[in-house]
This record gives C-alpha cells, sequence and structure tokens, in this order.
C-alpha cells in the first residue's frame, strides 16, 4: 500500500472531520437542552486541566498530584478580580499569570529532584491548599466560598446563559488546545519525549532536563489556571472543596484513562472526568470510588495507550493477524503508550 | 519550659505514625523501587481487618496480629496480580497503579464499613504518666517503642540477613539478581507483604488516636512521604528520624507560630522541604538531610 498516499487521504479525511466537529460544536448549544450544554461545558473545562497535565505527566513524564490546586488557584484569582470589578481580559491574565508563577516556584524546587519525588511534592499541594483557602479567608471568604456572577450573557447577544458559557469555553479551550497542539509537535515537544525517555541522553543532546521539566510544569499550572478560569466562567462560584484530594487523583486518573501523551487523549480525558462520577453514582452512590479505581486499573492493564488509542487496538484486532501495521502511530503523534507495559511481564 | 517539652513529646509521639507509614514506604521502595500511594489505604484496610477481628471478640492484641497476617497475604497477592505487571515498565505508570489502587481500596473500606467514624481499641491503657513534669500518655509511649522496636528490625532485616540482602539486590538490579538465582517474584511479594504488614501495624496502632475512616491515613501519607523525601528512600532510620523531626517541628509550630496554627501546620513539611532544595540544589538525600533537619 502507498502509504504516502494514505497519509494524505488521512490528512484530508483529519482536516474535513475538525470542519464538521467545529461546525458541530458551534451549532450544538444552540439546540441542545441546558443540561446537556452544562456537561459539554464542565467537559471543556476538565480538559483543559487534563491537558496541562498531559503535559507534564504524558509528554515529559513527571507525575504530578497536585493539578487541581492550580485550578482552584485560577478559579480563585479570577473570582477576586471579578468581586473586585476588574476588566474581564486583566481576571483572565491574572488566573493565567498566578498559577504559573506558582506553579514555576513548585517546579524549580521539585524538578530538582527525581521524577517520585515530584510526586510527591505536588501531593501536597491539594492538601495544603484547602485549609489555606479557608484560612485566608479575606481573598478566598474561608469556607464558605466566594461566588462570582460574571458570565452572564450580554443583551445584545440574545443568548441564554448556558449557550453563552459554551461559547466562551469553547473558544478559550479550543485556543489552549492549538496551542499545546503546536507547543508538543514542535521542537519543545520533542525535547520532553527526549527528557521522558532518558533524561542522560537528552542532556548529552543539549536538552537541559531541569530546564525543560520547570517548563513543562509552569506551561501545565498555567492550563490549569486558565480551566480554572472556565471553571469559575461555568460555575460562578468556587469554594475550598474545589482543590480537593481527590479530585487531584481523580485528574490523573482521568489523564490516563483518555490517553497520555495524545492531545486527543485530554479531551477524553475530561468527558471521562465529567460523565464517569454521574454514570457511577447513577448505578450506586456507594460504589462510585470502588468503580472508578477498577476502571482506572482495568484501562491501565487492558488500554495502557488510554482510550485514545481504542480505534488503532480495535483495528490491529479486526485485521488479518499476519498484517502488521508498520507505522502504528501517524507520523505527529508522540509515543502514546508508555512503551515498557507491554514487556513487563519478565 | 514545661509546655515546650509537652510539645516536643507530642510530636514524637505523632511522628511516630508517620515513621510507621514512611518505613512502609521505604521497606517498598528497597523491594522494588517503586512507591506506593496506596500505602495509606491499604494501613486503613488492615485496620478495619483489625477491628473486625475485634468485634467478632478476640483480644486487641490478637486481633492486630491476625491483621498483620492477613495483611501480609495481600500485600503479596497485590503485588503478584497488580503490580507485576508494571513493575519492570514506566515508573510513572507504575504510580498511577499505585494511585488506582488507593482509590480502589478506599472504595472498598467505605463500601464495607460505610463512611463512618469508627472506635478502635487501643492497644494501650489510656492512662498518663507524668514524666519529670511532663503528662505522657502510655499509649504515646507505647506507639513510639513499638515504632523504634519495628524501625531496629527492619534495619537488621535489612542490612544483617541474607533475605534483607536478596530484597535489596532485587530492589538494585532485579535482572543480575536473577542471573544469581535469586527468585525475584518471590522476593518482590514478600517485599510487598513486609510492607503491607507492616502498614497493618501503623494503622492499628494510629486507629484508636484518629478514629477509623476510610480517609484516615491521606493526610499521615504526606507527611510520611515528606519524611521519606528528607530521610532519603534508602534509609529506615533517616526516614523514622526526619518523620519524627516533622512531628516535633509540626508541634511546636501549631503553637508558637500563630499564623501557621493547627490547620496549616501540614504545609510546615513542604515548607522545609522547599528551603532545603533552594539552599541546597544538589538535593539532600540520605542521613545528611536528618542532620540539618
Amino acid at each position: 500500500m502507498n502509504t504516502m498516499s494514505a497519509r494524505l487521504r488521512n490528512r484530508w479525511v483529519w482536516r474535513a472531520l475538525v470542519i464538521v466537529v467545529a461546525i458541530l460544536l458551534l451549532a450544538a448549544p444552540l439546540f441542545l437542552p441546558v443540561f446537556a450544554n452544562q456537561t459539554l461545558i464542565r467537559i471543556g473545562v476538565y480538559a483543559v486541566a487534563v491537558l496541562g497535565l498531559n503535559i507534564v505527566m504524558g509528554y515529559t513524564g513527571q507525575v504530578n498530584l497536585g493539578q487541581i490546586f492550580f485550578l482552584g488557584l485560577g478559579a480563585y484569582a479570577a473570582a477576586y478580580g471579578v468581586t473586585h470589578d476588574w476588566n474581564v481580559v486583566l481576571v483572565f491574565v491574572a488566573a493565567c499569570v498566578i498559577p504559573g508563577v506558582v506553579g514555576l516556584l513548585v517546579a524549580l524546587a521539585a524538578a530538582r529532584l527525581g521524577g517520585l519525588a515530584i510526586a510527591m511534592v505536588t501531593i501536597a499541594l491539594p492538601i495544603v491548599g484547602v485549609p489555606l483557602a479557608k484560612r485566608l479567608s479575606g481573598l478566598t471568604g474561608g469556607s464558605q466560598g466566594t461566588s462570582a456572577r460574571f458570565s452572564s450573557a450580554p443583551d445584545w447577544t440574545g443568548l441564554y446563559n448556558d449557550q453563552w458559557q459554551f461559547y466562551i469555553v469553547l473558544v478559550v479551550a479550543a485556543a489552549a488546545f492549538l496551542l499545546a497542539r503546536n507547543l508538543v509537535r514542535g521542537k519543545f515537544g520533542r525535547a520532553l519525549v527526549a527528557v521522558r525517555k532518558n533524561e542522560a541522553v537528552a542532556a548529552s543532546m543539549g536538552v537541559s532536563p531541569y530546564r525543560y521539566k520547570v517548563l513543562a510544569f509552569t506551561i501545565a499550572s498555567i492550563l490549569g489556571g486558565v480551566s480554572g478560569f472556565l471553571y469559575l466562567v461555568a460555575v460562578q462560584y468556587t469554594s475550598p472543596e474545589t482543590l480537593s484530594f481527590g479530585h487531584s487523583i481523580a485528574l490523573v486518573a482521568a489523564m490516563v484513562i483518555g490517553g497520555a501523551g495524545r492531545i486527543t487523549g485530554s479531551l477524553l480525558g475530561g468527558a471521562y472526568y465529567v460523565f464517569v462520577p454521574q454514570l457511577t453514582n447513577a448505578i450506586d452512590p456507594n460504589l462510585t470510588a470502588v468503580s472508578q479505581g477498577l476502571i482506572l486499573l482495568a484501562v491501565l492493564f487492558l488500554l495502557p495507550g488510554g482510550l485514545v488509542s481504542l480505534p488503532r487496538v480495535i483495528g490491529r484486532l479486526t485485521r488479518r493477524p499476519s498484517a502488521r501495521p508498520s507505522q502504528e502511530d501517524s507520523p505527529q503523534t508522540p509515543p502514546a503508550q508508555h512503551p515498557s507495559t507491554d514487556s513487563a511481564q519478565a | 519550659m514545661g509546655t515546650f517539652i509537652q510539645l516536643v513529646v507530642d510530636g514524637l509521639s505523632t511522628g511516630s505514625i508517620y515513621a510507621a507509614l514512611a518505613l512502609a514506604i521505604v521497606l517498598v521502595n528497597q523491594a522494588t523501587g517503586l512507591i506506593n500511594f496506596a500505602q495509606g489505604g491499604m494501613a486503613v484496610l488492615s485496620a478495619y481487618i483489625a477491628y473486625s477481628f475485634v468485634r467478632l471478640g478476640l483480644p486487641v492484641l490478637l486481633g492486630i496480629l491476625a491483621a498483620v497476617v492477613v495483611s501480609f497475604f495481600i500485600g503479596a497477592v497485590v503485588e503478584r496480580f497488580l503490580i507485576r505487571r508494571f513493575e519492570r515498565g514506566d515508573p510513572d505508570t507504575a504510580i498511577v497503579v499505585t494511585i488506582g489502587l488507593l482509590t480502589l481500596l478506599t472504595g472498598v473500606c467505605a463500601w464495607i464499613w460505610s463512611y463512618d467514624n469508627r472506635p478502635f481499641p487501643s492497644l494501650f491503657p489510656l492512662t498518663s504518666v507524668d514524666m519529670f513534669g511532663v503528662v505522657v500518655s502510655v499509649r504515646s509511649v507505647g506507639t513510639t517503642l513499638a515504632i523504634i522496636a519495628i524501625m531496629v528490625v527492619l534495619q537488621l532485616l535489612f542490612f544483617g540477613t541474607k533475605l534483607g540482602l536478596a530484597l535489596r539486590a532485587v530492589a538494585v538490579n532485579p535482572a543480575s539478581a536473577a542471573f544469581s538465582g535469586l527468585p525475584v517474584g518471590r522476593l518482590l511479594m514478600v517485599g510487598w507483604g513486609l510492607a503491607a504488614a507492616l502498614g497493618a501495624i501503623a494503622g492499628s496502632l494510629v486507629a484508636p488516636q484518629l478514629s477509623l475512616t476510610p480517609g484516615m491515613l491521606d493526610t499521615p501519607l504526606v507527611y510520611a512521604l515528606a519524611a521519606v523525601i528528607l530521610g532519603g528512600l534508602s534509609s529506615p532510620i533517616g526516614a523514622v528520624v526526619a518523620a519524627w523531626a516533622i512531628g516535633v517541628l509540626e508541634s511546636l509550630v501549631a503553637v508558637y507560630v500563630p499564623f501557621i496554627g493547627h490547620d496549616l501546620k501540614i504545609a510546615v513539611p513542604f515548607i522545609l522541604i522547599f528551603v532545603i532544595l533552594v539552599v541546597r540544589p544538589q538535593g539532600l538525600f540520605g542521613r545528611k538531610v536528618v542532620v540539618r533537619v
């Protein structure tokens, strides 16, 4: 088979798909019921948080258990700005910059340790964050939290609030995904993968692992702040509960289940984060945690590349067993799965 | 001065709880090269098992011992059927596996025993004794002594026995260990089993103080991880001393630094780590850390 033309065709199919999806997304809020819109909004919010986590964990290989802290920080920064009548652009900038600076400081210290220690340091962020948010009640409203109603639809649009919020989230999330996609496809992305694969080799080729780890962590924190801003757009309220430890774990699970090291995996991760608790709650609220743990472990066992690798796996299974695909990934995507998990049965 | 000594003693006793978890983390790490974030969850499950034995009418000590035995097997089974698939793979995947395990175990505990607080009988009498003008509860002294004993046993195990040597060999280089004829798989199971058994002791010692809930050890786990960072992953003594230092420090800071107080004292170990890392960028693994703390 001529792989070149297949790729070309693939690209056109891909572009057509993107356009169709874009049109669907633009039209969807006008027809969908409010609840569906709100669900899609929340998927967008968490997809951006998972996207940040994916850059630091999926691409750079640093386990970050504190991503929800940056979402909370962004939400609080936005809430503070809104309640003090800042311009909305300034609010957005604050929601990006404050988590970014905090993330940079944390990374400067944490990246000096090995990968395991980063996980151990970041686990502290949400656990310290919750009492801190309660304590700094002048800024955060304490345990009651603060509400900020700033994302109502302006009259000239003729839209309902949920539709307006949908478009805000859509635009910001699409921009975040596009930027992240371009980032990881370029030189920066290759450097991240090099650091992930083998720090010593990366260093010997002039790619400073420390620098790239810190950069990746900072970018992830900024994206966390962006999703915090979107969270406030969608929920219009934030409290210490927003940044609790359990949510942070759930974000990591969502990232892995969606697909580590894949941009579209983040979107699936966001959907997982929103849908699965609804689903498991509907089955039996007492079993929510059990089923979430089981789903995570099952995905790690059966589908180490995450949901995003599902089509490929199905394709491989339905094809004749002898016809091994020569190039499993499309050329632009970095390695989807943790390569070593297959050979773990030593 | 009296309060100061009292605070130090209290700090040592809470530090001992962190130390027990830290020891279990060090044990798994020494035996398998992993960090087990589910350690707290496993310890809580063990404590619930001990609780159930006691409810069935066993004396407290026997209930705890039975839980220790059961936990050993749970740990070994978890290693064999869950962790082994990921052990030699990407360490990040393995970490996520232990996180999934933590979620699962917490869920199982909540499902079987509900989220309600359960009173757990104390192994030690609940009386206090007056020592040099300081009131010390017998339970604290007992917990601390138990931790010291476990630490000594572990240190002897790792550095004084053939089993310890084999465990360390497997952790450092499983391939070479296998070539030298060591049963790598079985040693890994033993390592996890021992860590789970240790977790059972830790959970049972802590449960009377915190009262038994599925999320009981989430916060102590964070302290234990901090202790492991400060004390070094390779040194049981280092981890214990760091855990005590953290316990004492948070107890003092909670009282003497009003801004931090009781709700923010969990930030103390991490500020400490942060400062140390900034001052000494090369990192402070091993015993040197402990001296500086």
